[in-house]
């Protein structure tokens, strides 16, 4: 025993805040006093007020302790949850004054908790999923739970109960295995040690000093007592998991707790809570073997699709970590069990870091308001908090990252302990992925949720309001939208037709997501204006539509198919301009109305293997539309073109597929600004885009659209031919939106660049010149008088 | 073989890196003349604003995709990022960070601004060690520029002008478009507080480059982000710098003439991987190292080029006594 030791600089203990929460006994002791307190007085609670409104009881245990700071604190410092729980606190004292008698060998079983837990615990919790929701249920079943170790920790010794019978002690034992503490000692004062202090001061007869060497610190739980007997224990930051990277005494159970905790947790709530929430829930296996057997058997009032996704995952999980360990062992030549029980370890991070992702997303959105409020609750007055984020909120997605982590992390273990074996290179190499199987298990689980999810969507039935926005804005849009056609206005003879990108009863723009994975598609209004000026949309179209694609051939396109304002939608499969036209022609009074609108857009999807064609990123027409409107493209376009003010647009009015003299072409903005030109012999009239967007600087947007619609007409009398037919004069008008951004020349500038990046190159350089000349002082010697 | 190993150990690596570096530039900066172009994965600072880049610096496509909506950016639908990823590994892996010494197009800038200096007959000016242990740091502030903004933007907490935060303060952007006469990046952009704070902030980095790498080497290395990423992987990789301690006698050489004034090549003589962050692999080290095989460049442990006292003769033009060999 020493009295005072010069601690490491890693060492918890001699920090100044950690240390005192983690050695000083008085402050633990109060903690550990205050802790069991709570437990107290919340089972007390749950007894009293079993009603629904009592939060507090779920509040204290669902809440705070299990999942939320049992799996933060486990993968990060450790067993302190073990180290303030309550049944370990009053075991000690228990079995000082109890019978002190050794356990006999059949319950010195560690897999009596880990079953516990497994069946016991989420078996159950599958087939009657509300149980233990209600706060009596909760109290009753702590109670017992209390009762029960209670009476084992009296009969047996050295604090039986937390190593074999304690449903999690198993459980927090393998998973702290990824902490980033220790417990240890000094060995420079251990050597000398003759008198075992740490290891008598340990209720749990542990030998703390013997924890280095063996590179397992065995049961511990972190209570601290060693610490306070010794001052050679330390208790060190450390690199995470780094036991795992070194060998160790592997434990069977702790491995097929990490197995099995996997597979009820994680898995089944993949399978159960993840894909059962699609509408593909109903095809899954469970779900069948559910709807099968409830033709032979009565399943009352248990979830038998819970419990049948429970007995799947438990199947599938086992199978994959045996079946992948038992191909890693054969390629090894090492016996099954060496192989499973020393590169099991690698599942660890598995379900621990995914689960920290849940408890943190579940108290951002839920378990705060339920703590606080339940708390309030608890001790008697009321609290109304806001929780601290909201259901999709992009930010909580952070936590998605952690599964990354684990899948890595896990990679990483497997690797050194892989690395372990002696067997050759070459073997290690070909056993990696077969004892990875569970890993890439867990992956794929999780990939294929996310697929289901994409394919088949969200059941709607369930959480209703959590739809995506795209849904939601178009329930919206169809409560208020008028569902008779007949109630849409038609277009007068003379209103012209032409596309819009935004649905206008709409006022929100809503664009799709998801875009990552699938071909990017448009989806386009043909609107008119009417003569108040409003944009009004189509009930039907009656015209034909047209769309030439990248590669300049014809391609399809469909129309919406629910009443209400038509639109109408295309996939843009390749980089390049897609033009949709529409053409009608409907005969009014001797009069041929041709009524034509195009709608011109580029797909750009930034790749690098995207190649400019001038063939194919011409200005296109077709010959079904018999008047149009081309852009004329500039020299220098490149994939990167777009509009700006002050720039020219030249467009092209073609009747016939030829180029047609004195058509009117007018470009109107949004901005009401408007101007119209007569077309030249070439056809082509040239406008130029003004700058009509200014706004101050705190609501200038670069990236402003400045829509405008170029309309071109022309009347001409029909071809003698034509006269027959029941008109004697054909108009043509022909559409084309496009917009523009404000000029760069508007919003920056070069010459306060250029003088930004000059002032500071001559400030810098007479910096230096400055201090180089100042250390440059040429040597002045220093005399002394050595007379004196 | 032998005297290929000869001839590789008396080699004047001066002039070596000097061509490869003009071919790389050539090849980075006017790859698209030639329709070359090695994709968008490149570990080195050869920016894609240069309209006609032969191979893009990873950063910029590196930083659109971390901007994905997080729950898109986490799910198996960003796989490309992850195929990205990768490749800018399997590029990296090779050459480990020969990349930022012979190709970075705007490290070889800085090569020729310290030519000229050297013309220009004026000395070059060194950090103190403390300001090196201190500034050391800041490409990983860097670093996390280029990861962390994007994925604020991702989650909503930022404005869409933070994608390309660090691409926006990196001299790289201003100064190579400048080879294929294109200014359009030397302007001050007043639409937004973000965009005019991150544009004159670029302007100003770029001003520090070029005074900053006229007075001392390789200036900006020290605070690029892409090396501190490089520093990460770079245990992994195929070529490396070795050391052998035993055969060291720390006569300093090697120090004097890094460009990156890493102190450990001199002073390490315990670890046998000596390469740092700050390394660049310009090999000058080894070249001026007058000990039989205390340095070398390894490729899968084989070694390719070695210090040797008969190279380090022939290039400080030392003449051999007669009747002694080199060996």
């Amino acid at each position: 025993m020493v009295n005072f030791i010069k601690r490491d600089k890693n060492d918890i203990y001699g920090k100044p805040i950690l240390g005192f929460f983690f050695k000083n006994q008085k402050f633990l002791m109060t903690f550990k006093i205050a802790v069991f307190a709570l437990f107290i007085y919340a089972l007390y609670f749950g007894f009293t007020h079993t009603g629904k409104d009592n939060t507090f009881t779920t509040a204290v245990f669902w809440g705070i302790f299990w999942s939320l700071f049992m799996v933060v604190s486990l993968p990060t410092f450790g067993r302190i949850f073990c180290g303030i729980c309550p049944h370990g606190f009053m075991g000690k004292y228990i079995t000082k004054y109890g019978l002190k008698k050794t356990m006999p060998k059949w319950m010195q079983n560690r897999f009596i908790g880990v079953l516990l837990l497994v069946f016991g615990w989420w078996g159950v919790y599958y087939m009657f999923p509300g149980l233990f929701r209600t706060a009596q249920g909760t109290a009753i079943l702590f109670t017992v739970m209390t009762l029960i170790a209670f009476v084992i920790y009296f009969l047996y010794k050295d604090m039986s109960y937390c190593k074999y019978i304690c449903p999690i002690g198993t459980l927090t034992r393998a998973y702290s295995k990824l902490s980033f503490t220790w417990l240890g000692t000094y060995k420079s004062a251990c050597n000398e040690c003759k008198t075992f202090e740490c290891a008598t001061a340990c209720p749990y007869n542990l030998k703390p000093f013997t924890f280095d060497n063996r590179n397992s610190m065995t049961d511990c739980t972190l209570c601290m007592d060693c610490s306070s007997a010794c001052e050679a224990v330390s208790f060190k930051f450390k690199k995470p998991s780094f036991s795992l990277f070194s060998k160790l005494q592997p434990l069977k159970a702790e491995i097929w707790a990490f197995i099995l905790i996997l597979a009820s947790i994680s898995i089944t709530m993949s399978f159960h809570h993840g894909i059962g929430r699609s509408n593909a829930a109903g095809d899954m296996i469970w779900s069948k073997t559910a709807e099968f057997l409830k033709n032979y058997i009565d399943f009352g009032s248990m979830d038998a699709i819970g419990l049948f996704a429970f007995v799947y995952a438990l199947i599938f999980t086992v199978s994959a970590a045996l079946i992948g360990m038992f191909i890693a062992s054969k390629i090894l030549k090492k016996d099954f069990s060496t192989t499973f029980y020393n590169l099991g370890y690698s599942y660890a991070p598995l379900f621990i870091l995914g689960s920290i992702a849940h408890s943190l997303e579940v108290f951002f959105t839920k378990g705060y308001e339920h703590i606080v409020e339940g708390f309030a609750y608890g001790f008697g007055f009321t609290l109304d908090v806001a929780p601290l984020a909201n259901r999709g909120n992009s930010w909580l997605h952070i936590f998605g990252l952690l599964k990354w982590i684990a899948i890595i992390w896990s990679l990483i273990i497997l690797y050194k302990r892989v690395k372990l074996l002696n067997v050759s290179k070459l073997r290690k190499i070909a056993a990696f992925p077969f004892a990875a199987s569970l890993i890439i298990f867990f992956l794929g689980v999780n990939m294929y949720a996310g697929y289901i999810f994409k394919t088949y969507g969200k059941a709607s039935s369930e959480h209703a309001n959590h739809g995506d926005a795209q849904k939601r804005f178009r329930g919206a849009a169809q409560n208020f939208q008028p569902s008779d056609i007949s109630v849409f206005k038609k277009p007068a003879k003379e209103d012209i037709i032409y596309f819009s990108p935004t649905n206008p009863t709409l006022k929100k723009e809503v664009y799709s997501r998801g875009y990552y994975n699938r071909v990017p598609g448009r989806e386009v209004w043909p609107v008119f204006k009417d003569s108040s000026n409003i944009e009004n949309c189509l009930g039907t179209i009656e015209a034909e539509i047209y769309l030439l694609d990248a590669n300049i051939s014809m391609a399809k396109t469909s129309q919406s198919e629910e009443s209400g304002c038509k639109s109408i939608s295309f996939k843009m499969p390749d980089n390049g301009y897609y033009n949709l036209f529409y053409v009608d022609k409907k005969i009014h009074d001797d009069t041929l109305y041709v009524k034509t609108a195009k709608y011109e857009f580029m797909r750009f999807n930034h790749s690098h293997d995207a190649v400019y064609d001038k063939e194919k990123m011409a200005g296109h027409t077709i010959k079904e539309t018999p008047f149009d409107i081309v852009r004329v493209r500039e020299d220098d376009e490149t994939f990167y073109h777009n509009l700006y003010s002050g720039e020219k647009i030249s467009v092209q009015v073609l009747l016939e597929g030829r180029a047609i003299e004195g058509a009117d072409v007018t470009l109107s903005t949004k901005t009401l600004w408007s101007k119209t030109l007569k077309t030249d012999k070439d056809g082509v009239a040239t406008f130029t885009l003004i700058e009509d967007y200014f706004l101050n600087w705190s609501d200038f947007d670069k990236r402003h659209k400045n829509e405008f619609l170029l309309t071109a007409s022309y009347t001409k009398n029909a071809s003698a031919d034509a006269k027959g037919n029941g008109y004697e004069k054909v108009k043509y008008s022909a559409t084309y939106p496009a917009y523009y951004y404000p000029n760069s020349a508007q919003y920056s500038s070069y010459a306060y660049g250029l003088s930004a990046a000059i002032i500071t190159m001559i400030f810098s350089g007479f910096a230096i010149y400055w201090y180089r000349a100042r250390r440059e002082k040429p040597f002045k010697e220093v005399r002394f008088n050595e007379e004196n | 073989m032998k005297k290929i190993r000869e001839f590789i150990n008396k080699a004047d690596i001066r002039k070596f890196r000097f061509w490869l570096q003009l071919f790389f530039f050539i090849i980075f900066i006017y790859g698209g003349y030639f329709a070359i172009n090695l994709g968008n994965s490149i570990p080195v600072f050869s920016c894609g604003f240069d309209r006609e880049v032969g191979g893009m610096c990873y950063f910029l496509p590196l930083q659109h995709q971390l901007a994905r909506p997080l729950d898109v950016l986490l799910s198996a639908a960003s796989i490309s990022v992850l195929i990205g990823f990768v490749t800018f590994l399997l590029w990296f892996i090779v050459f480990n960070k020969a990349w930022c010494g012979y190709a970075c197009p705007l490290g070889t800038m800085q090569d020729w601004i310290t030519g000229l200096r050297k013309k220009m007959g004026i000395r070059f000016s060194t950090y103190t060690q403390p300001q090196f242990e201190k500034l050391k740091k800041i490409k990983y502030i860097m670093l996390a520029l280029v990861i962390l903004s994007p994925m604020a933007v991702g989650m909503g907490l930022l404005d869409r002008e933070w994608v390309t935060a660090f691409c926006e303060i990196c001299p790289g952007r201003m100064i190579t478009p400048l080879f294929v006469g294109d200014i359009s990046q030397w302007s001050l952009d007043f639409s937004t507080k973000t965009a005019m704070i991150l544009t004159s902030l670029g302007l100003i980095f770029t001003g520090l480059f070029l005074i900053g790498s006229f007075f001392k080497k390789r200036f900006f290395c020290f605070f690029c982000p892409m090396s501190a990423m490089h520093y990460i992987f770079s245990d992994a990789a195929l070529l490396k710098l070795k050391k052998d301690g035993d055969k060291c006698t720390k006569c300093g050489d090697c120090y004097a003439v890094c460009d990156m004034q890493i102190k450990d090549i001199a002073d390490d003589v315990t670890s046998t991987n000596i390469l740092r962050d700050d390394c660049i692999l310009c090999l000058k080290c080894v070249a001026a190292c007058p000990e039989d095989d205390a340095l070398h460049f390894d490729i899968l442990n084989m070694k390719l080029f070695t210090s040797t006292k008969g190279g380090f003769e022939k290039r400080m033009g030392m003449q051999t006594p007669k009747g002694t060999t080199n060996e």
